[in-house]
């Protein structure tokens, strides 16, 4: 992570991007923004939300640092904490049960040696477990990053990982 | 009214109340959580279920939160209903499952409402067999303890600190199982009113760290009425002692004062009562062997008989200790013992609030006002629990507005707030520099006194002519006193606030011009005026002499004993001349609980009791004169300074005092003798007042170890000690039901141990006491329909060079001269520095931390200054009373000593 | 009609008349030989009394002693000081001064309160036993001998130096 390290600034036309969300909502409202900010800040800085970026993101919309970590630490889809290059979201509700998403689940499980919520050793991928992705119809699914990965098989979870490995770049909501 | 049926019995109720409300004023024990008479209602608990019924065929019925559903007419509901029973029930289990069993290590234990919640509902036995979920805990500074394992999420906290309070350093955090109610990181509590998250918390989340440091359970401590000493708000507390100390310190609901919520210097500033630097001995200079009272008595009278005598009353002693003082000297060697400028002050606002035309307000006409002009007063330094007040007033406006558009209840609370996001009744803030409710404020103006004053003249001429016109306005300071004038014309209640803060008489005249016109022309306006002490009101109304009289007798040899009654007179007038004054004076006798400066230079020092150890009256500074009550009786010579005073009348041959011997004599005396004091011998029962031929019983009946506490003084048990001037008894014998009003040494009633109960001690849920609420107003405005307006005309500010305009500013923790004696209370004080302008400093060559040093009043100072860009040029502030800043009778010109640059 | 101090409500009333002794209960002797022999019969009966201190009867295994307070496994003590027992007492004889576990103080106290002080008066104390029905920790029991006498009051006091289970080695 080489987060601590750089300085916790948006480029410029991220910022002109923050800049114009915030100017969709009437003055003295800039709270509005929050969520959208967030979600920007969680992708420029290595997908997960510091306090450092955190306390920058309140600092912009003139609001309380703790108000900030409030929505942040109510949101699954906020990484409070490092993740790996590719957050693998397996979706644990239901339908997706019932044609296989706990099998999906422990093949990812034994094939990357880790549990829900933890990080491969080498900062590739992280597994988590989510409700709901709203796609019933075509599961098992995962979500990695802002893509949906329908009906899957432990074979083509495998050949996805491949490709993950491959491509080897930082997936993300946005 | 409405008929409600309750499990078939009609009740009649008040409509627009919810139903909870409404069950528990009928003394219906319905178990709640989230639910606060002050916050009103967001149906977080699920606690509160009943069953509510369609109409008489209705017998399925549905379930309700009671909290949410407003009362109707021919509404029928169930409490006893088997599934609103069983769901109450489940509801506590499903609480309880994260709760950890730890009651017997937890401060709250006793005095905890999810503990006699959880009795109610009959959740007896945990089937909860797994892991509990576990929380790291922060450490909140001084004040409170954390220990959220304990929480059971009902957002009490943060609807408190965040929403009631407006505190910013306080927030929940996660979702589903693992909320968390905490600062983002370890560190101290920022708002002044943290301290009744302890009483806000249903568990033990959030408790009083003070209390920690001497732990003692509710039921195993001796209470008492009493009344917080630290301002002169008057707020009403509960003081409670075990083992001759003082542990505690809760709110005492008065509707009319400070209903549920007490500021965190009333209630951590306690701690000097049981402080190392207490007075309890009879000290007299050079007669060590002198320690017993008759003694004393005789060695003082000697001294009193030898000379001619004058006597220095106190804001902090009550009105019978200053009045015994008076009478013993005789009322023309009576002086004031409070900095001369603050006597001009306070004197003038009493005038102000006798002869005027405008009544002052009461908690919930504060609450109630819909436009507020605030002159120069730093009211979270001044008047704390008014910034409380004032926080809800300027909701209010708007939150009414909606509740009517929308058909939405105002206790409504979560729908409410969300429709009036930041929207603000008018609040006009008018200050020498930034203050805590400029974040109220729809406009903060920072000018210097003298311009305030004129801004406010300004406001009164604008509303009627006949004020005097102020010229050479600038054009901002026109377009907005035209703007202030013109918003509280509009309004119905409009409220003024000013007072000692800017030590300003200017503009406290200028405030009560404004409120004179605002009732010349029909509107029902309120004047508030605050006054440094406890008992400044009560001392002002007494009269006296100033205390440069007092110094100048002395060194006019008119007199060389003086008697000083609870008083540092190093805290009231420069060193140089107290130094001279007590030099000169043959004999100096001093009065006091705490050792400080004035007392090294004494000859005799006699113990007086605190406000925990004496009982008095005290005169807020709404005008209102209230009792508190000795919560124990100490070991040793210490006992009320009217007392000794009677004593010490008695032992002089001055039979002024003679036929006066307990409290209540002194009280008739007072009323008898002083019209102005009319009335006070009716705001608590007599000594002689009993329920049932029992007095009142200061401890629990649950009091524990009375026959083991003390078997380490003494094995065969001591008579308890008596009361002879208070209705109250010192132990648990006596009345436990509810007494009058004023006399409530705790609340508690079956089945409700923590201060929940005092849901039972009212009329009706949030409202008045049972027989009203205690103390009574002695100030009321006269008749005068037409007022007569001070017409001063004060020039613009001149800005001088090399002089700076140095103006006190006060801080809630810090300036009170007690309160510091508290640990807690200390560390939050603010540093000892001189606050300017920006530019003003930039002009010297000074940078923040750099010594200032001037002169003021013959006298050279060296202080370190701070910088803010915010204040206005050529003014700046000191922070007064603060331990390291000699005294200075300020506002005043300092002359500045020209910077040497290297 | 029956006279008035003749009736009787309950109807038990007898009227005694007291005899005059005749010779033999005058002399006493035959009652003196009677007496004698009983006292005689009990030499070659089971003495009823015991050599108490030397001699202990065994107790009802319910018998309340003198309180002691307890450790656990550990050797920790389990009192948190929460006052139940001095709320409990009927005689109002404990009393205690809370305080609170500092770090590194883990294997003295078993949670994170402990009584500093823990006072039982003796002479007060009636041996009820609701201190020990009402400890949620365990902690104390009156599992303890009888309270030795003594001539001087104070030493009733019994501090936690004499009422603290001693450690195991």
């Amino acid at each position: 992570m080489d987060i601590d390290t750089r300085e916790i600034r948006f480029s410029a036309e991220r910022l002109a991007e923050v800049y114009e969300i915030i100017g969709r909502y009437p003055e003295g409202r800039q709270k509005s923004a929050l969520l959208p900010v967030l979600h920007i800040a969680q992708a420029e800085f290595d997908n997960w939300l510091s306090p450092e970026v955190m306390d920058y993101v309140a600092d912009l919309l003139g609001i309380q640092p703790i108000e900030v970590y409030e929505v942040a630490s109510f949101y699954t889809m906020f990484n409070l904490k490092p993740v790996g290059k590719y957050v693998l979201e397996v979706c644990r509700t239901g339908p997706c049960c019932l044609v296989g998403a706990e099998k999906l689940q422990s093949h990812l499980e034994t094939k990357l040696g880790i549990k829900p919520g933890e990080t491969t050793p080498d900062g590739m991928f992280t597994l988590k477990t989510v409700e709901c992705l709203a796609a019933c119809g075509f599961g098992p699914v995962m979500q990695v990053g802002a893509t949906y990965y329908e009906r899957l098989t432990p074979e083509k979870a495998d050949e996805l990982l491949e490709q993950f490995r491959k491509e080897n770049k930082r997936a993300t909501y946005c | 009214m409405a008929t409600l049926f309750i499990d078939n019995a009609p009740y009649q109720v008040k409509e627009g109340k919810n139903l909870l409300e409404a069950c528990l004023s009928l003394g219906f024990d319905l178990p709640y959580f989230c639910w606060h008479p002050a916050m009103g209602s967001v149906g977080a608990c699920r606690q509160c279920a009943v069953k509510s019924f369609r109409d008489e065929e209705d017998t399925r019925g549905k379930l309700v939160m009671s909290c949410m559903e407003p009362v109707r007419d021919q509404a029928r509901i169930s409490i006893q209903d088997a599934e609103a029973v069983g769901f109450r029930a489940g509801i506590i289990e499903w609480l309880m499952t994260n709760h950890p069993h730890d009651c017997a290590v937890c401060d709250e234990g006793g005095s905890c409402h999810l503990q006699d919640m959880t009795v109610m509902t009959g959740h007896n036995y945990r089937r909860f067999r797994f892991n509990k979920r576990t929380y790291r805990n922060q450490d909140l500074g001084p004040f409170l303890n954390h220990e959220m394992n304990r929480c059971i999420h009902c957002y009490r906290c943060i609807r408190f600190y965040k929403d009631y309070a407006g505190g910013k350093d306080l927030d929940a955090m996660g979702a589903h199982n693992h909320v968390y109610f905490g600062r983002s990181e370890d560190g101290v509590l920022e708002n002044e009113f943290s301290g009744n998250l302890a009483e806000v918390c249903p568990t033990g989340v959030f408790t009083d760290k003070s209390l920690k440091q001497h732990y003692t359970r509710k039921w195993d401590m001796t209470h008492a009425p009493s009344l917080c000493q630290g301002c002169a708000m008057g707020c009403n507390i509960i003081a409670s002692e075990r083992y001759g100390e003082l542990r505690q310190i809760s709110s005492r609901f008065n509707g009319e004062v400070n209903g549920y919520f007490i500021c965190d210097r009333g209630r951590f500033g306690y701690e000097f009562v049981n402080s190392e630097d207490r007075i309890r001995e009879i000290g007299v200079k050079g007669k060590p062997e002198i320690k017993d009272r008759d003694s004393l008595l005789r060695t003082a009278a000697a001294r009193i008989r030898e000379g001619s005598v004058l006597g220095i009353g106190s804001p902090r002693a009550s009105l019978e200790s200053n009045f015994a003082l008076r009478k013993l000297v005789g009322e023309d060697n009576f002086y004031h013992g409070v900095a001369d400028t603050e006597f001009d002050l306070v004197n003038l606002t009493l005038r102000i609030l006798k002869e005027g035309t405008v009544r002052t307000p009461t908690l919930p006409e504060i609450e109630s006002a819909d436009a507020i002009l605030i002159l120069g007063e730093d009211l979270i330094n001044t008047a704390p629990r008014m910034v409380l007040a004032l926080r809800q007033a300027v909701r209010r406006g708007p939150g009414e507005a909606l509740s009517a558009r929308m058909n939405v209840p105002l206790w409504q609370d979560a729908a409410i707030r969300q429709a009036i996001q930041q929207d603000k009744a008018p609040l006009f803030s008018i200050t020498p520099y930034p203050v805590r409710q400029d974040e109220l404020a729809t406009k903060s103006l920072y000018e210097s006194p003298d311009d305030i004053s004129r801004i406010g003249f300004a406001i009164a001429h604008a509303i009627d002519p006949d004020v005097t016109e102020i010229k050479r306005l600038s054009d901002e300071e026109r377009m907005w006193t035209a703007h202030m004038a013109a918003v509280l014309l509009r309004a119905e209640r409009p409220l003024i606030i000013s007072g000692y803060g800017a030590g300003s008489e200017a503009v406290i005249k200028s405030a009560a011009d404004v409120a004179w016109a605002l009732k010349k022309s029909g509107k029902d306006v309120r004047l508030s005026l605050t006054v440094p002490e406890c008992n400044s009101m009560g001392l002002a109304m007494m009269g006296g002499h100033r205390l440069e009289s007092a110094l100048d007798a002395v060194a006019h040899g008119h007199a060389d004993t003086v008697i000083i009654l609870e008083n540092d007179l190093y805290r009231r007038a420069e060193k140089t001349l107290v130094d001279e004054f007590l030099q000169k004076s043959r004999h100096v006798i001093l009065l006091d609980q705490v050792y400080h400066q004035t007392a090294e230079e004494a000859d005799v020092i006699i113990p007086a009791g605190t406000f925990a150890e004496a009982d008095g009256t005290l005169i807020s500074g709404e005008g209102r004169a209230q009792r508190f009550y000795q919560v124990f009786v100490p070991d040793g010579p210490v006992q009320e300074s009217w007392r000794w005073l009677q004593q010490l009348a008695e032992a002089c041959g001055n039979r002024t005092l003679s036929h006066l011997r307990i409290l209540d004599d002194f009280v008739l005396e007072i009323a008898k003798t002083c019209p102005q004091f009319e009335g006070i011998e009716h705001i608590a029962p007599p000594s002689d007042f009993r329920i049932g031929a029992q007095k009142i019983a200061r401890q629990p009946h649950r009091y524990s170890g009375r026959t083991a506490k003390e078997a380490h003084i003494q094995v065969s048990e001591r008579k308890p000690p008596s009361d002879e001037d208070s209705p109250l008894s010192f132990t648990m014998e006596g009345y436990h039901g509810i007494p009058p009003s004023a006399v409530v040494p705790f609340f508690w009633a079956p089945g409700w141990n923590s201060i929940q109960s005092i849901n039972k001690y009212q009329i009706e849920v949030g409202g008045p006491l049972h027989d009203g609420d205690p103390g009574r107003r002695l100030i009321e405005p006269g008749d005068a329909h037409t007022p007569v307006f001070f017409a001063e005309q004060a020039a613009p500010f001149p800005i001088r060079p090399d002089c700076l305009y140095l103006i006190p500013q006060y801080a809630i923790f810090g300036t009170e001269e007690f309160s510091v004696h508290s640990p807690g209370i200390a560390s939050r004080s603010p540093a000892a520095a001189i606050t300017v302008a920006r530019a003003d400093a930039d002009s010297w060559g000074l940078r923040d931390g750099d010594l200032l040093e001037f002169q003021f009043n013959g006298q050279e100072y060296k202080l370190a200054i701070q910088t803010n860009q915010q204040y206005p040029r050529g003014m700046g502030t000191l922070p007064i009373g603060l331990k390291g800043v000699p005294f200075m009778d300020l506002p005043g010109w300092i002359r500045l000593k020209p910077v040497e640059r290297s | 009609m029956e006279k008035l101090e003749n009736i009787s409500l309950t109807g038990r009333k007898k009227v005694l008349e007291k005899k005059p002794m005749n010779f033999l209960e005058r002399i006493y002797l035959p009652s003196i030989v009677q007496g004698l022999a009983i006292t005689f019969k009990h030499l070659f009966k089971k003495k009823a009394t015991i050599q108490y201190p030397e001699q202990r009867r065994e107790f009802s295994v319910n018998f309340r002693g003198i309180h002691s307070l307890k450790r656990d496994e550990e050797g920790r003590e389990r009192c948190t000081a929460c006052g139940l027992c001095a709320l409990s007492c009927p005689a109002e004889a404990i009393t205690m001064i809370a305080d609170e576990r500092k770090p590194g103080e883990e294997h003295l106290y078993r949670e994170e309160k402990y009584a500093a002080v823990y006072e039982i008066n003796m002479l007060r104390c009636i041996f009820c036993g609701f201190c020990e029905e009402a400890c949620p920790k365990q902690a104390i029991y009156l599992d303890g001998d009888i309270a030795p006498a003594d001539v001087d009051r104070k030493n009733f006091i019994y501090g936690k130096d004499k009422l603290l289970e001693p450690l195991l080695k």
